[in-house]
């Protein structure tokens, strides 16, 4: 076990420096300029050669690449995730604000998503065909298709011409306020949750179809267990392993999914703060965030790696 | 929503032991079977064929030109005028979601061609000659992946500048790693197969083995890749529209309309919001289901496995 752990976590230190080269090329290297983001095309173009130079100078934007490179990543490493072009918040603070907010909607969202996605996963693998299975698979494909702000718009449309009920816009913190916080984060929390719900459901139930035809499953019936114990006991812990590894994937789609819903629900999240450096054009604050992002997505991966691997000794001992 | 797509993570085990038995089959008649086997596809993709009617012929079908305001007929609701209503500057809501339908499609398109063919050729290489390349080809694929895609594609957007091209080639390149690990996986288990060693100990060069005898094997799983990854295309368009860093505003695609309704006044008018989400949902099961037909009718083994 411990092998595999050390040998995970060094594909994961491997893989966040690959991900930070690879934002550093996206967002420094690639054409578009930062001084025509910081002063719109129009500023840009009246700055004279000198004032663009000094600009850069001061942005650290005209040393050799390598430099910029190491300087961004000493930073980060120092905890010091720059500061916006055009807020007096340093990126690290806005991120302990907001990043919170948006954690619990995260967590929020997978819970919601097994609560769905096993019981309806469960009625269609036991009753494959059946109305209800087919309901439930039109659903998930259904909810494949839907997209997820747009869900959110509606969502916020219909509460407000039926109940005229509308969330709080000011983001409460869980520990002072927890109702006006659960109330903002429940819109974009269930969002998310069908979204994953959809795909959890899919994949648990083909799963769940492979494992109940496996003989183990057959001896428990056999030496007499009635239907619900084997299928409880025996068939799910096994079913859920790719599910487990199926929502460390989803995970990316949460973090993803959650910019555009908390833009439709106006949840003051870190997902509406990269909506915002994105429509702002603000470079520095967006590479961090996508950083920021991309080594979560790469972290919890990693648990849910070794938590399979935990559960699964099969995997533990390739 | 935004999706990274694991479904087409998993069958990828599948679609490399299933290599074989997936062969496509030039034969007449297989519309007809396609129909019989699996008439909800059928039904859908004669959806996804009135969609991209619809964007083609769309000069023809919309009954406004969607750029033009009509000062009169401000934020109306949907009457015998106008179907689906106007927006707050008077363009016709209807005439918008059918020009919707170009950029949707031509970026989904653009991205699936281009994203998912570099990806397979990528997964094609790396498979066959295996080694170092394919060592380096698999971290490479691995970073890449790293990234929720909506977000990369956000990155790859913001840095580029707002534009056609641009959003086909950051949704390009989140696609890239999906063709690149199925292909791989195929090529693999292919190479070891005995024609293509009889095909090398004949002489054949790699180009040739490659083209002549690995490629076509390929066709079956990368078509239905590219099917199941334009429904995924389809929305991250639209997101990126609604956060601003899709095809710039004056042109309507359902993402920015989607954007322009929440600039509508304190409360978006639900035409407004109803109907472009509306034409991204149909759009995307349309393809996303017309997808499953094409790969249960490819590859019946994968049938069970979704």
């Amino acid at each position: 076990m411990y092998s595999y752990i050390i040998r995970r976590l060094a594909f994961g230190a491997l893989t966040v420096v690959g991900v930070s080269i690879i934002v550093f090329a996206v967002l420094r290297i690639l054409p578009g300029d930062p001084l025509v983001a910081i002063f719109g095309p129009e500023g840009f173009t009246k700055l004279s050669e000198a004032e663009r130079a000094r600009y850069m100078a001061d942005l650290g934007l005209s040393d050799p690449l390598a430099v910029q490179y190491f300087r961004w990543v000493g930073d980060i490493a120092r905890g010091n995730f720059g500061r916006s072009f055009f807020r007096a918040e340093s990126v690290g603070e806005m991120i302990l604000r907001r990043g919170p907010l948006t954690a619990e909607i995260a967590v929020l969202s997978v819970i919601l998503s097994w609560l769905v996605g096993i019981p309806v996963a469960i009625v269609s693998a036991l009753r494959p065909n059946s109305l209800g299975d087919n309901v439930s698979r039109f659903l998930s494909i259904l909810f494949l298709a839907v997209p997820g702000f747009w869900l959110g718009m509606l969502i916020v449309l219909a509460a407000l011409f039926m109940f005229g009920y509308r969330a709080p816009l000011a983001g409460p913190t869980l520990l002072s306020d927890p109702w006006g916080n659960l109330q903002v984060v429940i819109g974009p929390a269930v969002v998310l949750g069908l979204g994953q719900a959809a795909y959890i459901a899919r994949m648990a139930r083909s799963s769940l179809l492979e494992v109940i035809r496996e003989d183990y499953v057959r001896t428990a019936r056999a030496k007499g267990l009635s239907r619900r114990p084997v299928i409880t006991f025996h068939a799910l812990p096994n079913a859920l392993l790719p599910v487990i590894t199926l929502s460390g994937i989803l995970l990316g789609f949460v973090l993803a999914g959650s910019i555009p819903v908390e833009r439709a629900f106006g949840t003051p999240g870190l997902g509406y703060a990269m909506f915002t450096a994105v429509s702002e054009r603000d470079v520095f604050v967006m590479q961090n965030l996508v950083f920021l992002y991309a080594v979560v997505f790469v972290l919890l991966n990693i648990l849910v790696d070794l938590t399979i691997a935990w559960l699964d000794p099969r995997i533990r001992y390739q | 929503m935004t999706a990274t797509e694991p479904e087409t993570v998993y069958p990828v085990e599948q679609i490399a032991l299933t290599a074989e038995s997936a062969r496509l089959r030039p034969t007449g008649g297989g519309f007809r079977r396609f129909v019989r086997r699996s008439p909800m596809s059928a039904f859908w993709g004669l959806i996804a064929a009135a969609i991209i009617i619809m964007a083609v012929a769309a000069p023809v079908l919309a009954p406004y030109e969607p750029l033009k305001s009509d000062f009169r007929a401000m934020s109306k609701p949907p009457n015998e005028r106008h179907y689906f209503g106007t927006d707050q500057i008077g363009r016709d809501v209807l005439s918008r979601v059918i020009y919707g339908s170009r950029a949707s499609l031509t970026v989904a398109l653009g991205a699936v061609l281009f994203g998912t063919t570099l990806g397979a050729l990528w997964g094609l290489a790396s498979g066959y000659f295996g080694g170092r390349f394919d060592i380096v080809s698999q971290r490479v694929i691995e970073f890449l992946q790293s990234f929720p895609d909506l977000i990369l594609a956000m990155a790859i957007a913001m840095a580029l500048g707002a534009g056609f091209g641009t959003v086909i080639v950051a949704i390009a390149i989140t696609r890239i790693p999906f063709g690149g690990r199925v292909i791989r996986a195929v090529v693999m288990s292919l190479k070891e197969l005995s024609y293509v060693e009889a095909a090398r100990g004949l002489g054949a060069s790699h180009l040739r083995i490659m083209a002549r005898h690995i490629l076509p094997q390929c066709v079956a799983p990368y078509l239905i890749l590219a099917t199941t990854h334009l429904g995924v295309a389809i929305i991250i368009e639209a997101a990126l529209g609604f956060l601003g860093v899709g095809i710039p505003p004056p042109t309507p695609t359902w993402g920015n309309m989607l954007a322009d309704s929440l600039n509508a006044g304190l409360v978006p008018p639900w035409w407004l919001v109803l109907f472009p989400g509306a034409a991204i949902t149909i759009t995307v099961l349309a393809f996303n289901l017309l997808g499953d037909g094409i790969r249960d009718m490819l590859d019946p083994r994968l049938r069970s496995a979704v």
